[in-house]
Parts: C-alpha cells; structure tokens; sequence
C-alpha cells in the first residue's frame, strides 16, 4: 500500500487544527484549583470567603456543593470524588474549584483559600498498604460501574486492595517439581507518567437542557457515561465531544478533568472552563508501577514447562482504569509461549498517591520486563540462544495458549526472525555493547463494540462518521481510506466526522490498538450496506433486475451502463437533494465472538552502548516489527512503532516519578525527564509484516503499542549483555548502570 | 503605588501592527491566544521546557509561556499561523506533511518555529546539528526521527529556492 | 495552566534610577527565565519587576584594557555569537552555546543566570574558573568583585537589596588554556568542571554542590582528582547518589585534564 498524506497534516502543520484547549466560549469562566497539600486527612473547614471577595471571583466550589448530584465518578468502581468529599487520599487531590471571570482571578483566588486537615496517617507504596493494621483509604462500598468488565465486585473493604486476580490451569507446583532448571526473576518498573503533550482541560455549558463538554479525551462516549450518572441526566442529554487530542497513549481514556468543569458550569450556570498545565496533569494521574516475580520451570531442553507469577501495582488513590490494568497485565504476564502449566496472582493496591490509570501497553510493559528477562535468564542457565529458546517455545500460528481465548493469529516465531535481522543478533558485539530483544503478545482490541456510519451526498462525495478520537495514531486517515477504498470513491472526496456523542455513532473507546481493526469493519460493513442501498435505489431509479446491478468503484453498473454514486442519490430523491447513508456495526457475535478480537503483537529490540566511567548508555540501534496482518497505511504505522518503542526506552532509560514522602517530587517536566531528540539511535529499522492473518479489515489487526511492550525487557537484556549482569529494574540510569558495573546489587 | 499593572503595547504580529492594553502580568503566550486567537502557539510544561510555546521575537526563538506580553512592545513576533503565504506551505511546512513528522500535532507548531530560526541562521545544516538544535523541544509521539528528516528535506528545498 | 502572580512593572531609564527603585521585595528583571519560573512556582513573590531593558548600555559586549566587558543584558546567545567574545574568549563561548535550549540562550541573560545562583548552573563555574568579576551599582555608588566570591551559596549572591549587577569583566588571558565539560543527562547540568591552566591551575567544580567550588594547583601534574573528588561538596538528587557524584567529579576531571593535554 502507498501512503497518502495524513488528512490532518495541513491543519496540524499552520496551526489551524483546534485542540480541546483551543475551544472558547464567549463569556466563559476561567478556572483554578485549591490541591490537598496533605496525603491523607480528613477535611476540616474550607474557607473561602476571602477569595469570593476577590474581584472576579464568581464562586467557589467545594465537595458539600455537591450533595444534590451523585458527586463521583469512575467507571469501573465509582470511588473518585469529583472534589474531596471529606477527606483526601493523596497531595494534589482537588479541594475546590475556584471560578473566576478571568484566568488571573481565578488563580488569585485559589491562593486565598484556607483549608484545614485533620492528618490520618498515609501509605505511600504498597508495602505500606499491604502490611498489618495500615490505614483503609477506602472503607465503603461503591458499588460497580461498567457491567462489561466482568471481573469487577463489589463489597465493603477490609484492606486496600482495590482488586485482585486469580488466573490459573494445569497444576504449576507439579510441573516445577519435575522442572530441571527453575529460574526466578523479580523486577521493579517504575512509576510513570505518559505526558500527552495537551494537558488535560476541559469546557462545559448547560445548554438547551443539554450538558455540553468539549475535552482532550480519548473515549468521549465513556466520559459521557460517567457525567449522566452524576447529574441523573439521560445519557441522550450529555453531549462528549472530543477535537484533535494533543496526545492520548491511554493517558486521556476515561474521565478526568470532565467532572470539575461540569459542575462549575452546573453550580454557576455559565460555561466554565478548566485548564491544566503539565504539572496539574502530573497530580490527576499517572501508571501504575509494578514490581512482578516470575518463577519459570524448563526442561534441560528448553521446553517451558510452567510459570507461577505474582505481581502487585501500586494503584494510587482511586481505582480508574486501575483493575482493568491489572487484569490485563496478569493475562500479559506468561508471555506468548506454549505452556500448559501458569499460576498468576495479582492485586493492585490502593496507596496515597496520585491514581493511576492506562497507559500505553496497559500492564504489558510492565509484566514483560519481568517475563522476557527471564527468558534471557533461564537461556544462559541452560546454555541455550536465547532467541532459540524462544522458538522452542512461542505459540505457533492458530494454537491456542490462553484457554478460552482466541488461538494466536500471527507468527512469531517469523517476527522473531526478522527482528534479529535487523538487529544483527548473529555478528559479535563489541565491548561494552549489547544487544536486547523481547516478544510479546496482549490481549487488545477491547470489547468489540463499534458502530460507524457512512453517507454519499449528491455530489457523490462521502462523509463518514465514527465515534473514534484522532489523538495522533492516525485514525482519520485511515479509517477515511478505508472508505475510500470500499466505496472506490477518491480520497479527497471523503469527509471524516470524529467523536461527538450526538453527532456521530457509538465507539465504546480508541485505544487497546482497536480502531482500524474494529471500527474498520464498522465502516467495511456500512459501506456494504450502503452499496446496495445505492443498488436498490439504482433498480428504482433506472429499472432493471437488482440481479444485474451491481455498485462498487465509485460507480453502479447496470444493463443501462454505468451511473455516478451521486446521480443515484439525485435521482431517487430529486433535484440535487437527499443523502444516502448506511450504519455498520461491530459486536460480539461471529469470529468476534472469541476475545480478544487480536493479539497485538510486540516485538523490538535495541542494541546499546555503555560508558564504562559514568554508566551513561547510548542507543546504537532500535529495531521494530509491525505484525499487523495488514498494513492500511505503513508509513503511519511505522511512526506508531518508533512513537511506542521511544515511549518505552523512556521508561527503561529516564523515567520514574519519585515520592519522597507524602510528596512528588519530581511533578514537573524539568525534572521528569522524558526521551529527546538526542537520545534516539543513528540506526532505526522499522520492519512489516503482512501475513493477512487479523480479523479487521484486509486481514489488518492492531497495532500501535506492540513495539512498547517488550521494549523495557530488551533494553535490560541489551544492558546486563553489555555489564555482564541482570537488571532488576527500570529505569537504568547512569548510576544505576555504573552500580551493574562495579558489581554491585541493584 | 509606583509601577504599572496594566501596559499599552504595539507589538507586530505576524506582519500586522496590533495595539493593545495587557496586564503586566499576562505572558505573550497568553496574548496570542487569548486575545488574538492565535492558538498555533501551544501551551505545555510552561517551564521552557518542551517547546509547544515557541514563537519568534525579532527572529529570535522564545518561550511565550515565560515572556511577558509587555515585552513584544515594539517588536516584531512571528507564530506558525504568519508561515505560510495564503494556501502555499512554507517549505518546512511541506517537509513535516511529506515525513510524517507529526501525529498528534501538538508540538508541530513549535517544532516548525524552531526549525525556522535554525535554518534563518544556518541554512545547511548537518544532521547532528539538527538534532542538537531540536533536542529542546519534545516531541510524545514520533521519536523524533521524521521531524529531524524533515528539516534537513526543507533546508535542501530552502537552499534550491531561487 | 499556571499565571503570573501580580505585580508592577517599572522601566528605569538609567541605572541610577534603577538602583533607587530595586528593594526587598522589587527585583531586578531582564531575560526573565529564571524569575518568571519562580514567581509562577510561587518562590518569589515580587511586588514589581524592575525592567532592565530600557536601560542604554548595559546591552553590549566591550573590549578594554585587557578584558571583556558583558553588559547585564547581553544574552546567552548574543555573547555566545559575539566576535569579541569568541576571539578573546572562545572558551566561554563554548559553554554558552551549550547552556540550556536556543530559547533559554535567547532570552536569559548571563548576568540574570549569575544572580539567579542557580546551582545546577554552567556560567557561573565558567566564569570563576576565567576570574571573572562583576560590577555592581548601588546608589552609593560602584563596586567591583570576583564572580568566585559574588555566588555566595543556593540563589544566593552578595548583591545587597537595592544592588544592581551591571556588567560582567573577564580578563582576556591568551596564556590561558580553559576547558568545560559537563554530566548532563537531564534538563540540567549534574556536573560541570572547569579548568584553567597557566602558571597555576584553577579547578571550578559546579552543578554537583550548593554551589561552585573552586580549587587552586600549581600545575596539571600536581592537581589530584582523587582528593577534589572526595574534597568537593556534593549534594545528591535525583541524577545520582553522593558516591555517585563525587565518582563523575573523578571521571570528568579525567576529561578535562585529558581534553587539554590533548590540545582541543
């Protein structure tokens, strides 16, 4: 497939692509927080009659305001507070809402708010939260959010675990009894931030009865959920809308910032508008750090004969996205081999930091690290390659290696090929060199849910419709092509309307990889069914047996010749009115029937190079393989791979938010410090491969985190070749490479 | 009290003389996108840190985040929105379409800015000079490798213009 | 986003009046980029900003009797591409085109980056290593000192309340060798070592304390990296522990020592 300019590169590239944060609103209020400064307290009284007799200052919105609404929001367990109700879980937490006619006002008026604390006593790690007699961050029962998540339950807590998973089949102990070789791997991967360059923001406007929110979201129709259930309001009278989002990667799925602007908007009747700079995105959330342990039993040839994994996020103060995570990143946890035998226990722990929530990967960066390590671990135990103890092990083609999920729908062992090609695996390293690689299979696409619809006017030109974000991955382009391609109606005659929960049909989210896969075949299937509208109408128009028309390639062929789309649409309607549309819809039935839709595959690797003196590393090289069954636009793809695998080498190589006590450190992007231009390798090979084996359209399947996932793992790999010794956790800082390099434990 | 809080300024703003009346306190990336819709300019780390707020200052590159609007008082300020002439993209323009050098487009502006003032003083750069020049502005979704081809493509265009 | 906290702002015209405005709480302002970062983290709460800008003579770089004299709003970036600067003190220049990104060289001053005593700073390690000295204007008048006993501690200086920076002096020394190399893995310095070798050796530790040490050795040969090492004040963060650190110290001192034997 060639690749045509992206549909948004124009707007992006003048400046002239809106953003949420460009939205305004004549006569609008601008918006400041007042923040916890405490980690955990009980509220005492919030004065804020200072700042309302600051000019400007229009209201100030606390917690007690919002006894008439159901005041939280969360859409797996509803535990988040949309102001602190009476107590706060961790420093940063919002405390009120200050309202204010102008910015400046707004600010000045967030500093003359006094608060008071009663300090409760604060669990800043896991550990904390685990051990015997510590402080419940959460004590009730919220009952449950989204029904789809089957795992979630509801029950009065007696611990801060927020949720925890069991998963399991053949019998683990046996099999590691029998095993000749037992390798145990335990990493610590650290605590991220996934900085989309937008910060979160959002505006909200009672309107005509409606509420109305313009916000930075991945997943608008979600987001409208959760405003529905706070004001009581039928789902039909929110309305989510989402323009081009400066940065998504997980970060921005879900509800955030959504709530606070609504009931400012609510509480003071005018729109309100809420804004945050990066700082403010660092203290509303985060992903989940994990320290994971793997014991893996192998015959003396490699055979993997069973995996016992346990792992434990660090969730933060409210649940979000945080059990979805944890299920996800148990079920990416055994890695993507054949084995008969796996044990994985999981919880992730409620602690007094900020919440975490997805992040690119979605648990499988984290559990990979642990897990291919291993991999490379047990190969030297046993003196094998560890590239050929993979293939020994990797599932093969349509062999299922998760029960009741969908067999595997990619080679991997293939990937694996091609990747060490790229990585020139075979030739020796020279000192103080390395090579890493990993490979990974998640469980992605969601639940399959998607509809799209698909319109041609009476010019023949098409406009479809779809509930997916663009944030970047490209959906705008691609999903247009698809179009384009299924109706053969020229790119440039194709409209593209995105994410708007009245305007546009329902997308249960854009992420997981999902959206050419599954709102792909939303749109193949309204294409469908709209060319046979266009040939019913045709046969009406013109007469003749529908047997003998036939539409498709911009053009309806019948015994009287060949007629435009658009003269189809003139004529069955008249004059030059009218519009033909069809809806196409994706559910769980059919071969979507077995989760996931696909696995999305990741396999990457890098090559580095140490500094014997300061354990500084460079990149040399990174190499990525796209399995993605069906590239619909390789050159979009391919900058989704090197996007993905540089977020990952951030968090192998800079990254981690660091609390010192009840405090963040480091919430700011001059001390966070994310990859750069300088950081990347000379060498970048980005490799496809299109075997034709997913269920989207063409035989695509999803792609877009793949490279992340593994990446961690490889990059570790590549280092303790090139020290001579195994990390045990991200990210490897100078220091902590020069720690590997004088021999001493991490 | 001595000292003012609110200025009367005439900065020129992509070529156009604008007068306005700013508070002391409002930064010149305010001013461009609060009161003149300038919204190419974008706001992020707000330290001077990523770049998203880069606009030109008598041909100099500045974070607008951290310059205060009473200081374009009689200068001239350039933002991604003066680059292009009509519907005709400016090289470096045209170079970020052509590579694939944005996805979520939030830094491009910034980027194209930066890009701009390196190629006004070094018009045939090398790569690593383009890589050094860059690596202040952040970029979340490319891995910067097709902003850094794109540059170095428009500066060859640049350089092939009559 | 974040805004300004409030303020005035006051245009001296001359520095006379400039000095009989600056106080406690009115703070000399020029580039901008370390003050407006404060201010907006709430770290400095200004009532008014005194704006240099408006001052004539303080904008350029001067060559006299033997020295090169840096006016307090000369930028990182205009010293860095001035000719003086890079024929008398092309070392200097090198290490203020490294300094931060082209937006913070275009804006900051090198006086601002000196007052502001930022420690994880490269100028003011640079410049003590090249003796260089401030001028400093008050309503009592001018006094001059070296930039080594200028920076007193973390954003501390000797600058009284109503004191003024003016200009910056660097003796241009041709017998001079000088070289700076820097630990930097963040968006600032961890480590930055300056030498300066002639008939005795000045050796300038900044970044990795609270602020910029000096050394004095008689000769290349004399100067042992291990006690600077283990002399050096080092404060840990989250670039490196103190074993770290004082390590790196050990490590680019090696660096250094080898760049100007090796004549770069």
């Amino acid at each position: 497939m060639i690749s045509p300019p992206r549909l948004d590169a124009v707007p992006k590239v003048t400046g002239k692509a809106r953003y949420a944060v460009d939205v305004r609103r004549r006569g609008m209020l601008y918006s400041a927080l007042v923040r916890s400064e405490r980690a955990h307290a009980m509220l005492g009284i919030i004065d804020t009659s200072r700042a309302l007799r600051l000019e400007g200052v229009v209201a100030v919105v606390t917690g007690d305001d919002l006894s008439p609404l159901f005041p939280r929001y969360g859409h797996i367990i509803p535990d988040h507070p949309i102001l602190a109700l009476g107590k706060v879980r961790y420093m940063g937490e919002p405390v009120a809402l200050v309202l204010a006619e102008d910015r400046y006002a707004a600010s000045d008026g967030a500093e003359l708010v006094e608060v008071s604390y009663q300090d409760l006593p604060a669990v800043m790690d896991p550990e904390q939260a685990l051990a015997e007699g510590a402080p419940l961050l959460h004590a009730q029962d919220y009952g449950v959010g989204d029904r789809s998540f089957e795992e979630a339950h509801s029950e009065p807590r007696s611990d801060n675990v927020c949720h925890r998973v069991e998963l399991s089949w053949g019998n683990v102990d046996q099999a590691l009894a029998r095993a000749d070789l037992i390798v145990e791997t335990c990493t610590d991967y650290p605590m991220l931030y996934g900085y989309a360059m937008e910060p979160y923001n959002a505006l909200a406007d009672f309107e005509d009865g409606y509420l109305k929110v313009i916000t930075t979201a991945q997943h608008p129709f979600m987001v409208r959920d959760d405003l529905a259930r706070v004001f009581s309001l039928p789902l039909s009278h929110v309305r989510v809308t989402s323009p081009y989002v400066g940065g998504g990667y997980g970060t921005k799925s879900y509800t955030k910032v959504e709530p606070l602007a609504a009931v400012g908007a609510w509480y003071t009747g005018r729109a309100v508008k809420v804004e945050f700079d990066a700082t403010g995105a660092m203290l509303t959330t985060r992903a989940d750090s994990a320290r994971v342990t793997i014991r893996s039993g192998f015959d003396s040839g490699g055979r993997l004969l069973a995996r016992d994994v346990s792992l434990t996020l660090d969730t933060g103060a409210y649940a979000d996205n945080g059990p979805l995570v944890l299920s996800k990143a148990s079920n990416r946890s055994f890695g993507p081999y054949r084995n008969q035998n796996v044990r994985v226990r999981g919880r992730a722990v409620y602690t007094n930091t900020v919440p975490s929530s997805s992040y690119r990967g979605f648990g499988a960066p984290q559990v990979s690290l642990a897990s291919e390590l291993n991999m490379d671990q047990a190969a030297q135990q046993l003196g094998i390659d560890p590239a050929q103890l993979r293939r020994r092990n990797l599932i093969p083609p349509g062999e299922r290696h998760y029960p009741g999920k969908r067999p595997m729908d990619a080679d991997l062992a293939a990937d694996l090929d091609l990747l060490l090609e790229g990585l020139g695996w075979e030739a020796p390293c020279q000192e103080g060199q390395g090579i890493g690689f990993g490979v990974t299979a998640s469980d992605a696409g969601a639940y399959p849910v998607s509809t799209a619809a698909v319109k041609i006017l009476p010019d023949g030109s098409v406009l479809v419709s779809t509930g997916s974000s663009e944030m970047g991955q490209g959906s705008r382009t691609a999903l247009a092509l698809i179009a384009s391609r299924e109706l053969g109606v020229p790119l440039e005659q194709v409209a593209i309307a995105q994410s708007d929960t009245h305007a546009t049909p329902y997308e249960r989210t854009s992420g997981a990889s999902r959206t050419t896969t599954l709102t792909g075949l939303a749109i193949q299937r309204a294409c469908a069914e709209l060319l046979s509208r266009l040939e019913m109408a045709a046969a009406e128009v013109k007469g003749g047996p529908l047997t003998e028309i036939k539409a498709a390639e911009g053009m309806v062929v019948g015994p009287w010749g060949d007629v435009s789309f658009g003269e189809v649409v003139r004529g069955w309607f008249g004059g030059n009115l009218g519009e033909l549309a069809a809806t196409g819809v994706v559910r769980r039935v059919g071969e979507l029937q077995e989760l996931p839709p696909f696995w999305e595959i990741g396999v990457s690797g890098v090559k580095v190079s140490i500094d014997p003196d300061t354990g500084q590393v460079s990149l040399l090289r990174l190499v990525t393989v796209a399995d993605v069954g069906h590239a619909i636009h390789p050159e979009m793809l391919k900058g989704q791979d090197v996007g993905a695998a540089t977020q990952g080498l951030g968090a192998a190589f800079f990254e981690e938010l660091v609390y010192d006590g009840p405090q963040l450190v480091n919430p700011n992007l001059v001390e966070y410090r994310v990859p750069r231009a300088k950081d990347m390798p000379p060498e970048i090979v980005t490799i496809v491969a299109e075997r034709g084996d997913g269920v989207g359209p063409y035989g695509a399947k999803g792609g877009g985190e793949g490279t992340l996932n593994p990446i961690g793992g490889a990059a570790a790999a590549a280092v303790g070749r090139a020290v001579g010794r195994w990390p045990d956790r991200l990210p490897l800082t100078p220091e902590r490479v020069w720690r590997m390099l004088r021999g001493e434990e991490n | 009290m001595i000292g003012a809080d609110v200025v009367e300024i005439a900065p020129v703003i992509n070529d156009r003389e604008v007068f306005l009346s700013v508070p002391v306190r409002m930064t010149l990336a305010e001013m461009l996108r609060d009161r003149l819709d300038l919204f190419g300019v974008k706001l992020s780390c707000e330290m001077q840190v990523c770049g998203v707020c880069t606009v030109l200052v008598d041909g100099q590159p500045v974070s607008s985040c951290t310059y205060l609007a009473a200081d374009a008082d009689g200068r001239r300020v350039s933002t991604i929105e003066g680059l292009a002439e009509g519907e005709q993209l400016h090289p470096l323009q045209q170079a970020f379409v052509d590579h694939f050098a944005l996805q979520c487009g939030f830094c491009t502006p910034g980027f194209i800015m930066m890009a701009k003032h390196l190629l006004d003083r070094s018009p045939d750069p090398t790569r690593d000079e383009v890589v050094e020049y860059l690596d202040g502005n952040l970029c979340r979704c490319t891995g910067y490798a097709p902003i850094v081809d794109a540059v170095l493509d428009a500066a060859g265009r640049l350089r092939a213009e009559p | 986003m974040g805004v300004l906290p409030a303020f005035r702002l006051l245009r001296p015209r001359s520095v006379s009046e400039a000095v009989g405005w600056l106080n406690y709480d009115r703070l000399a302002y020029a580039g901008g980029t370390e003050l407006l970062l404060a201010m907006r983290e709430g770290l400095l709460r200004p009532t008014h900003l005194v704006d240099l800008k408006g001052i004539e003579g303080l904008g350029s770089v001067e060559e006299s009797s033997g020295e090169v004299t840096i006016g307090a709003l000369v930028t990182h970036t205009q010293a860095a591409d001035h000719p003086i600067v890079g024929a008398r003190l092309p070392g200097l220049a090198g290490v203020l085109q490294r300094v931060g990104n082209p937006r913070v060289r275009a804006t900051g001053t090198l006086a601002g980056n000196l007052c502001f005593a930022e420690p994880r700073s490269d100028v003011a390690a640079a410049l003590i290593a090249q003796e260089g000295e401030v001028e400093i204007a008050s309503p009592q008048g001018r006094r001059r000192m070296a930039v080594r006993d200028f920076v007193v501690g973390p954003y501390s200086t000797a600058l009284e309340p109503g004191e003024l920076l003016t200009r910056i002096h660097v003796p241009i020394r041709p017998d001079v060798r000088f070289v700076y190399v820097k630990h930097q893995t963040a968006e600032r310095p961890a480590l930055g070592v300056a030498l300066s070798v002639n008939s005795h050796v000045s050796v300038v530790v900044g970044a990795v304390g609270l602020s910029p040490q000096a050394f004095e050795v008689g000769s290349l040969s004399a100067l042992d990296v291990a006690e600077v090492a283990a002399r050096v004040e080092v404060v840990p963060d989250l670039t490196g522990s103190e074993e770290y650190k004082r390590h790196l110290v050990e490590v680019y001192l090696r660096r250094a020592i080898g760049r100007l034997e090796r004549g770069e």
